[in-house]
Order: structure tokens, then sequence, then C-alpha cells
């Protein structure tokens, strides 16, 4: 269990981070959703441990996170970074030898990791040879050759293409299935709602709305939605307030029983649900209120 | 987590570092190349003596005449030559005229085939004069014994008056001017790539990644020892390869005794000087995000160091004055002078202490500002970072 607490960062006179709280249980993978400058990658860094928060802890499996588990925890960064000058397999590799493997599970875990990737042919070539997005894959092969307990992922699948998205996607689906708590952020709100059992969003420094997928639609659902095969104008029979979306009726304030009974009655019912906004509406929803 | 890591230490992240800038820099084809470059013109510079004096130091001179013997016997008494003794004048100047030997000496005449260069001709000179007195006595009807004894002259004692014993000899000023030369390339090459290094992991921003799983003391320690180990190999291979020549060439034994200890200490001083430079070169290269700013921050540095090297070179020629004594005992102006000093002079024992001991200091207190600097500025990008705000930003 991976569990931000509190944290608070000023920039000089700007406060980046105002009391963010945010956790990922084993397994759970947690979206971590936010406009540009809302403090997702501030929060991202003092949790790894790359900047220090002004107050606040980070706290794993019930303790603070100490310098040895935290290299057990996979990261990427959202400013992309490799050595240009040094060989793919090498590079990886080396990373795995900074998380603590010995050599030969180092280069046998980059081995596997590039073979999956598609890049076996590219490893004895410099990182600066290979094209962006391949050199994408080569950061992803960074943040997991360890095989980390845990994942702390800013903007993974910015400048993916699709099948790399796909690889993306799964090893955050694989990692969590074994157990690791995932965190990640990005901007792809489909993916958000596709991946995340739970979703945090972000506004100036502030979670501003936190919960399972299932709770943050539930408290946002707004109307419900009725289609009837009849020629009648219900309109003005149905309760409460009803507007139109094309042959749809979309009612609002009303018990929904009394809605089901009149429509029922009017004609053959085909559609009677409540609308479930999607992430992206909550999201415009969260950060304009 | 299944799998189970063995657990870093400290010192394994240190080395894993200054493993991969070995393995990377080090092991560069173009690292190779310029070291095989530096190297091979180092064991040509040590065989050019040799190459343009001849195949062997002996000088090849003819005799003939009735002086023959007697100077056969004063040449052979200084040492140096190969004597070939022809049966006339005539046959000694023809070889000359066809090279087979350096000059030739009949009864009173020397003959070359353009002149001979001053050494040799005061050396034949004396051999001459001294072959002629012998010749003289003997006509005077003195014996051997007493020919002998008459000749034998107690050389000059050497009484030196100054402080720290004066000037040295051309040979201690030339090995006190390469390791000037060497303590500067050695010290400049290590300060750069330690800062060019720095910035390439700020600017590509894989420091983030780095300090996730390493220490700044770490990312910076290891970048100092695996640069200077590659340096520490190059050194070792140029002064390897030139004293290996020289010993090939027979100029070894010219050497003063000195050298290798010279040598050892050299590098002792240089290891001090590395972590003093190194450190501070990583530190103020932290301070810039991109590879074209590294040249203004590192400019006081490359200053300091070129005014050692400068000042080694002044106290290759005033030894003795206050201002080398000084010079060499003030870090980080010591770090090349004081070895340079002691290549030329005696020097007392407690200044090379005393230098030591500020130079420890000062590269300690560089390794804690460099990596303190380092730690502070870092993960900061954009516009060049002062070093003023540097050191008030909270770590």
């Amino acid at each position: 269990m991976l569990e931000i607490k509190d944290l608070h960062k000023r920039f000089g006179d700007t406060v980046a981070l105002d009391g963010v709280s945010l956790s990922a249980a084993p397994g759970e993978v947690v979206g971590f959703v936010g406009a540009n400058g809302a403090g997702k990658t501030t929060t991202m860094r003092i949790a790894m441990g790359v900047l220090a928060a002004d107050s606040g802890e980070i706290v794993y499996n019930g303790s603070p996170l100490g310098v040895e588990q935290r290299r057990r925890f996979g990261y990427m960064p959202s400013e992309r970074g490799l050595y240009p000058k040094m060989k793919t397999g090498e590079q990886v590799a080396y990373f795995g030898e900074l998380h603590g493997m010995s050599r030969a599970e180092a280069k046998r875990s980059a081995g596997d990791l590039l073979e999956q990737l598609n890049l076996t042919d590219r490893m004895g070539d410099f990182v600066q040879d290979l094209s962006l997005g391949n050199q994408q894959r080569v950061q992803l092969a960074v943040s997991l050759v360890h095989d980390p307990e845990v994942l702390v992922l800013d903007e993974p699948f910015s400048g993916l293409d699709p099948i790399a998205v796909d690889v993306m996607g799964t090893a955050l689906k694989d990692r969590a299935a074994a157990g690791a708590p995932v965190i990640f952020s990005s901007h792809q709100l489909d993916l958000i709602e596709r991946l995340c059992d739970s979703v945090s969003i972000i506004g100036n420094g502030k979670i501003i709305a936190a919960g399972t997928v299932e709770e943050l639609k539930a408290k946002e659902v707004k109307q419900l939605r009725v289609t009837v095969q009849t020629p009648d104008d219900l309109t003005a029979s149905l309760p409460g307030t009803v507007t139109r979306d094309g042959d749809d009726y979309l009612v609002e304030d009303a018990d929904d029983q009394e809605v089901l009974r009149i429509a029922a009655a009017a004609g053959r019912v085909t559609h009677f649900a409540y609308d479930q906004p999607s992430i992206a509406e909550i999201f415009r929803e969260a950060v304009t209120r | 987590m299944t799998a189970q890591h063995t657990e870093t230490s400290r010192l394994r992240g240190l080395m894993l570092v200054a493993g991969r800038e070995i393995r990377v820099r080090g092991l560069s084809k173009a690292n190779i190349i310029s070291s095989i470059v530096t190297v091979a013109i180092v064991g040509v510079l040590a065989a050019l003596p040799t190459i343009i004096g001849g195949d062997d130091g002996d000088e090849k001179i003819g005799l003939a005449g009735t002086t023959a013997a007697a100077m056969q016997t004063q040449l052979d008494a200084m040492g140096g030559f190969a004597i070939t003794t022809y049966g006339s004048a005539d046959e000694a100047e023809q070889a000359v005229k066809d090279g087979d030997v350096e000059a030739a000496i009949t009864d009173g005449t020397l003959y070359s085939e353009d002149g001979v260069d001053s050494g040799l001709q005061n050396q034949l000179d004396s051999a001459w004069q001294a072959a002629s007195v012998q010749t003289n006595l003997a006509d005077a009807g003195l014996t051997d014994a007493q020919i002998a004894q008459a000749l034998t002259v107690q050389p000059l004692d050497a009484v030196t008056l100054g402080a720290s014993g004066g000037a040295g000899s051309p040979l201690d000023y030339f090995t006190g001017l390469i390791i000037s030369i060497i303590m500067f390339m050695m010290l400049m090459t290590p300060a750069q790539y330690i800062a060019m290094g720095v910035v390439e992991e700020k600017s590509s921003r894989i420091v983030e990644i780095l300090l996730t799983s390493l220490k700044p003391w770490q990312l910076l320690g290891g970048k100092v020892i695996g640069l200077g180990a590659i340096s520490l190999v190059n050194l070792v291979a140029m002064v390897g390869v030139g004293l290996g020549v020289a010993a090939a060439t027979g100029m070894l034994a010219d050497l003063p005794p000195g050298t290798a200890s010279a040598a050892v200490s050299t590098i002792g001083w240089y290891l001090i000087a590395l972590v003093l430079f190194g450190t501070l070169a990583g530190g103020v290269g932290s301070l810039v995000s991109r590879q074209e700013e590294a040249g203004s921050v590192l400019t006081p540095l490359i200053m300091s160091l070129s005014l050692s090297y400068v000042g080694a070179i002044f106290l290759l020629n005033a030894p003795t004055s206050t201002f080398a004594q000084v010079l060499s005992i003030v870090p980080p102006f010591s770090a090349i002078t004081m070895p340079t000093r002691m290549a030329i002079a005696d020097v007392p024992a407690w200044e090379i202490a005393l230098a030591i001991g500020l130079l420890a200091l000062a590269a300690a207190g560089a390794l804690a500002l460099g990596s303190q600097l380092y730690k502070r500025s870092v993960l900061y990008t954009g516009s060049r970072m002062k070093l003023t705000d540097a050191l008030r930003r909270a770590a």
C-alpha cells in the first residue's frame, strides 16, 4: 500500500501542492488526472524522492518510505531521459543494476523486456540512433527492468503509438495483477477510464475529486434517459424536469419508478437508465466547479 | 513481489556509476584512438633523441699518426667513443669523407665533414691536450707513475649556499616541466568531462530517474572516480611507454635517480587534486542545463588550473624564490606547483606536509561544496542557476 499523505510544497511564492493525499492499494491502478500545472508531476517527484516536500509524508506498507524500498519502485518521469550515447541493451541493464539486480539478472531482464518491445535487434545501437517512439519503449523498459514492486508513472502514454500504448497498458495491468500498486497520470481520459480502478483529480494543488471509477460516476449521475416507442410526446406527462435529446427523454428530479410506469403505459420502453458520465465529463465538471 | 534483489550498498552504487563512465567513455572508440595516438606520440618523443643522435650513443672517431695510441688511451678513459685506428692520415681522412667516422684526429689535425658540435669539440680538445701533456712529460723523461701523479687533480668541491639547494640540473628542469604539463592536462581533461557528463545527465533529464535509486554524492563521486580512473590509465600508459622507450634506447640511465619516486608522488598529488577539481567541476556543471553553457561556468576552474601551470613554469626558473615557496603550498596551485618544485629543488619535509595537508583540506572542502551545489541544482532546469541561489536554495 502506497500512501501519499497531505503534501505541501511551495516554489517561491507559488503554492504547488496544498495538502495532496493519494493512495494506491496492492493491485490497484490509480489514475491521476489534472490540468497542466495542477501539481501531478510535483506530487510524483516527491513520491519518488527526487524532490523534497515542505511537509507531508510518503508511507509504504505502514512505514515511511526509505531509499532501499524506493529502489524497488519503477518510475517514469514526465520529462523522459536516457543516455544518448549508450547502447540500448547496456543502458536498460545498467538501470536494472542500479535498482539492485546482479549484473546477470539485469542483463537477462533487459533482454526479455526488449524482446517484448520488439527491440531485440536494436540492443547494440546507441539510444540516440533510435526513433522517438522506440526511445519511448526503451524508457518503458528502463522503468520496468527491475520487476518493480510499485509503479509511479508520469504521463506514460504520451508520445506512444497505438501498439506501444497496448504494450504499456498490458504492462500496467500485469504489474497490478501481480499485486503492485500502480499510480499513473495521463491526459488521455479514455485510457484512464479503461485501465484504472480509481481516479484522483487534482486542481490547483488540491485533490478535488477521488474515488473508484464507479463511485465517481455514481456521484456525478445527473439524469435518467428514457427511450419509448410511442407516437405521443410525453414531455408534459412525465414528472420532473423533462428535456428531449433526439428521440430520448432526459428526466431530472423525479421518482424513477413513476417515470417508468408512465413511460411503459405510453409504449414499449427500449432504454431506461441513468446516464453514466465519462471520466472526461467528470473531470471537466470537477475542474470547472 | 516475488523477485528478491540483492541490496545495493552505497559503495555498489558508487562503483556502478564509475563503471558506466569507464565502459561508455573510457572504452569508447574515440577515447581508445586518442589514447593510442597520445601514447604513440609520447613513445616517438622519447625515442627522438636516439633517432636524431644515431643508433647508438658512441661517437665514431678515427685516429692515425704517432699520437694515436695516447689519444686512444685518453678517449677510452672518457668513454662514449667508438675508435677506429687507421694506418695513415689519408686513410683517416677518407673514412671521414665516406662517413665511416664522425671525425678523425691525426697528428695535430681534426678532420670532419662539416665541423663537429661544440660538446664533441671540447671533449676532443681536452683529450688532445691530455695526450699531448702526457707525451711531452714522457719526452721530458718522467716515469708513468710520475706522470700519473702529476696529472691527478682533485675536482672542485661544490658547495651550494642558496636556501633550498639552488636551481636544478637541466634534466631536473625537464622532469619538472614534464610533470607540470602532465598534471595540467590530466586534471583539465577529467574536469571537463565530469562537467560535460553532469550537464548531459541534466539536459537529457535522465538524472531524475538516476536520483530515485542513487544519492547525489554517489552520482557525482562515481563520475569523479570513473573519469579519474580513465585519466590515470592514460597517464600510466603514457609514462610507462615513455620510460619503456627510454629504457630500450638506453636513455633511462641518463635520467635523474629520483625519476621513479617523482612519478609515484606525482600520482599521489594527482589523486588529491582530482578530488578537488573534479568535484568542483561537477558542482558548477550542475548549475547549467545546456552543454553550450558549460564553458562559462567552468571558466574560473580552468583559469585556476592554467594559473597553476603558469606558476609551475615560473617556479622552474626560480625554484628557491619566496614566491615559488608560497605558490607551492597554497591550494589549488600547489596541486601542480609542488610536485614540479619537488622535481627541481630539495623541499623541506614540513613544506611538503603542509602543502599536502592544505590541498587535502581544500579537496575535502571542494567535495562538500561541489556535492552541495550538485545536490541543490541538479534537478533545476531552465536558465543558468546563479551560484548564490544554488547555495541559498534548500536541498
